[in-house]
């Protein structure tokens, strides 16, 4: 015999399902972007041609849903999570940049990861912890693209770190969007299930 | 379709359902489906989950008031439990906390109280036989969110495998699952795109049926269905219930169904009404959740004058009774004056091309309508699921092009538009003219409030904003909604959100007004409360063209009854 009972609430740091499906939801969307803006970025790269690192602004796309689930599911461990399955999915959805996607996925997650962990200790998912999450994650990108992928062979270091300073500048402002994103989302009513759902009615600081 | 796991996550073992050993022998081939479903069931020797409910009650997330407090309830093994009660008496949120998808959160920091998660009051325990957690299944109201596959075959499927049911064990489920549900004449691969609401509605139970779940939990399973395939999922669930032993907790608005069934089986073993305060109006003030009212044999409950005439007192579709409508003697309000004709008309549940040329290839769903509606008329199509009744309103209403033929928009209707096609009209002209209300209400809502959700249309076709104003006061009060009207359309009830979908056609004050299900899953009392809103308006000289199943909404409305059948639309008495 067994027997479940409506037990007290959870610790603030154990994963419920619902948590688990509102991260997959993200991930699998993020996934399905993340594919599109890889058949499709090139399409930008004319607005590059005048200094070549600067396509490094459109480091904000590759990155957001992390942050986002970050800011959303507000649970230890959903931005490295979504990250990363938005990343294999897009491997599996079919990639240019093939499984090198898998490594980007948990480098740029546990940037975002970090981000929140330190600004806001998941306590706090205030305007400062979405930009240091998105900052990290472009750093990590950033970093990712120009040192361990090597994917510019052809810039010199100076430009290497150009690079990664618009990727981080970029991520920054995803960040701050993906915040604002959360707020908007709660004042709907669709996050009451997850922890986010007051977010609408946070200071900017998150308090 | 989780396993009941209140307080942790599932884990693989305790998802398991409680038998995943072979059942059906090699003996049970896809050829012969439906004895093989019955071998099948057999094979369960599982039995039914018990539960037990001391003290319990539901805070939904944010929220101050428990929609459900103080429930002492018991269910035994393989017990069909019927649960019914006013719209907003929490019988959704018991199903859902039943199938363990209610988790609660820690609690916020004090100065934040509102962003509460949902929260669990007393105790909730559900027990299976031999030591193990039993499987669960839950079918819930709206079939269109519980499609997740593309072929019908790998949707059944999904719930067993996610189970870790054997292979060719799944696949001899999901064929006797199919034909028990009345889809097995379909392929494997047929898309679930294709299939009409009550047809996904049999698919999400065929789902079920194939996971084995010792609970089955079901939120209105047939109130989608047109009534012989109601009757017929009616008698598929209790026997296949019966004969694998299930524990069934079944909500339901309309008790005759399920408490008589006309073919001799047994009906369900008991009857539960939950109630609320002040009869079910208002539900998220001053209402709240007055527990159980009725529990018992159902043939006993329903003898009794007494409790008969509680249980229609808080709203529930007690077997004979209709619900009493304040503005009876009702009369058709018809001038007689032409507001739309068909000719040739022919409906389509494809999309089709702009150019007339280039739909011939299309085989529309309904042909050869030819009729004129006129002022003040009332107007039910019926039929059969899948029949291509939603094809022909929502070309009626101009939000479909016509397969063939065409509709004409009379001059009263036409009113100074450019195109005399309501297929034609632009949004604006579209929208004070006829007012469309969807099957899922949920699909209409554009806005994030309830007041500015009736604001919308007429906002948008330039009424001035103090008739606005007035018009949105007006319905608000009407419906019932006043306090709710800040509220965000998709937090509200069932019920309160048919009540603003129909709230939003009227709006705009349109001469022709379309309804697709208009009284799905509502209660006796918001029933009452709509069908006197559409009186009101067809006694003004609105015209209704309604989709319905309900015999009771036709009579009504006194409404002329026409039959989409086999391709053609015929009109038939009453």
């Amino acid at each position: 015999m067994t027997t479940l009972k409506a037990a007290a609430p959870t610790a603030p740091l154990r994963w419920r399902t619902v948590d688990i499906v509102v991260a997959a939801v993200l991930a699998v969307a993020g996934g399905v972007i993340f594919a599109i803006i890889g058949w499709t970025h090139h399409l930008l790269d004319p607005l590059f041609a005048g200094f070549p690192p600067s396509s490094g602004l459109t480091t904000g796309l590759w990155i957001f849903p992390g942050v986002l689930a970050g800011l959303v599911v507000r649970r230890p461990g959903a931005a490295l999570f979504v990250e990363l399955v938005a990343a294999v999915l897009e491997a599996l959805l079919g990639s240019s940049f093939g499984a090198t996607t898998l490594v980007s996925g948990v480098l740029q997650g546990l940037g975002a990861e970090l981000g929140i962990a330190l600004a806001g200790r998941y306590r706090r998912f205030g305007l400062d912890v979405g930009l240091l999450s998105g900052a990290l994650a472009g750093l990590a990108c950033g970093l990712n693209d120009s040192f361990l992928m090597r994917w510019y062979p052809e810039y010199p270091t100076s430009w290497l770190w150009a690079y990664t300073a618009f990727c981080t500048l970029s991520a920054l402002v995803f960040g701050a969007l993906m915040w604002w994103l959360t707020r908007g989302l709660a004042a709907t009513g669709v996050l009451s299930a997850v922890r986010s759902r007051g977010a609408h009615r946070e200071t900017v600081s998150g308090r | 379709m989780s396993a009941v796991r209140v307080d942790s996550l599932p884990d693989a073992a305790g998802s398991r359902p409680a038998d995943a050993s072979p059942a059906a022998g090699p003996r049970g081939a896809a050829s012969d489906a439906v004895e093989a479903g019955g071998a099948a069931a057999k094979g369960v020797t599982s039995g039914g989950a018990s539960i037990r409910l001391a003290g319990f009650g539901v805070t939904p997330a944010g929220r101050e008031q428990p929609v459900l407090a103080g429930l002492d309830v018991s269910v035994e093994p393989g017990e069909i439990v019927l649960l019914a009660g006013p719209s907003g008496a929490g019988k959704s949120t018991l199903l859902q906390a039943l199938a363990g998808l209610l988790q609660p959160d820690e609690e916020p920091a004090a100065e934040d109280a509102a962003a509460h998660g949902v929260r669990l009051l007393g105790e909730l325990s559900i027990s299976g036989p031999a030591g193990r957690v039993p499987g669960t299944g839950l079918v819930q109201q709206d079939p269109e969110t519980q499609v997740v596959l593309s072929r019908i075959g790998d949707d059944v499927a999904f719930g067993a495998e996610n189970l870790g049911v054997e292979p060719e064990q799944i696949w001899l489920r999901v064929r006797a699952a199919l034909a028990s549900v009345g889809l097995g004449d379909f392929p494997l691969n047929h898309p679930t795109a294709a299939l009409s609401g009550g047809q996904k509605q049999r698919l999400a139970i065929a789902g079920l049926l194939a996971m084995r779940p010792g609970l089955w939990l079901l939120d209105e399973p047939t109130a989608n269905l047109d009534p012989d395939g109601a009757r017929e999922l009616r008698s598929v669930v209790l026997r296949t219930a019966r004969e694998a032993g299930a524990t069934v907790v079944l909500v339901e608005h309309r008790l005759d169904l399920w408490v008589d069934p006309e073919d001799g089986t047994p009906g369900v073993d008991r009857l539960l009404v939950l109630g609320t305060r002040d009869d079910g109006r208002d539900e998220q003030q001053g209402g709240g959740p007055a527990g159980v009212i009725a529990d018992g044999v159902p043939a006993r409950l329903l003898g009794d004058d007494e409790v008969v005439a509680s249980l229609t007192a808080a709203g529930v579709w007690v077997p004979g009774v209709r619900p009493r409508l304040a503005d009876r003697p009702f009369a058709p309000g018809s001038t007689g004056a032409p507001l739309l004709t068909a000719l040739g008309l022919g409906a389509s549940r494809q999309a089709l091309p702009r150019r007339r040329a280039a739909r011939r290839r299309v085989t529309p769903a309904v042909t050869g309508v030819d009729r004129t509606r006129t002022e003040g008329e009332a107007v039910c199509l019926l039929g059969r699921n899948g029949a291509g009744k939603t094809a022909l309103a929502l070309t009626l209403a101009g939000l479909a092009r016509a397969a063939a033929g065409r509709v004409r928009a009379e001059e009263l209707l036409r009113a100074g538009a450019r195109w005399d096609e309501p297929e034609r009209f632009s949004a604006r002209e579209l929208v004070t003219r006829i007012g469309m209300v969807f099957q899922d209400p949920e699909h209409q809502f554009v806005t994030r409030s309830v007041r500015e959700e009736l604001a919308f249309s007429p906002r948008r076709a330039g009424v001035e904003a103090d008739v606005v104003q007035a018009r949105v006061s007006g319905l608000l009060q009407r419906l019932h909604l006043e306090q709710v009207a800040d509220a965000n359309p998709y937090t509200l009830s069932g019920g309160q959100q048919r009540r603003l979908s129909v709230g939003t056609a009227l709006a705009a004050q349109p001469r022709l007004l379309v309804l697709d299900e208009p009284t799905f899953g509502q209660d006796a009392i918001t029933w009452a409360d709509l069908v006197t809103l559409l009186r009101e308006q067809v006694r003004a000289g609105t015209a209704i063209v309604a989709v319905t199943h309900d015999e009771a909404f036709a009579q009504a409305l006194d409404a002329r009854r026409v039959l989409v059948q086999d391709g053609r639309a015929q009109e038939v008495a009453a």
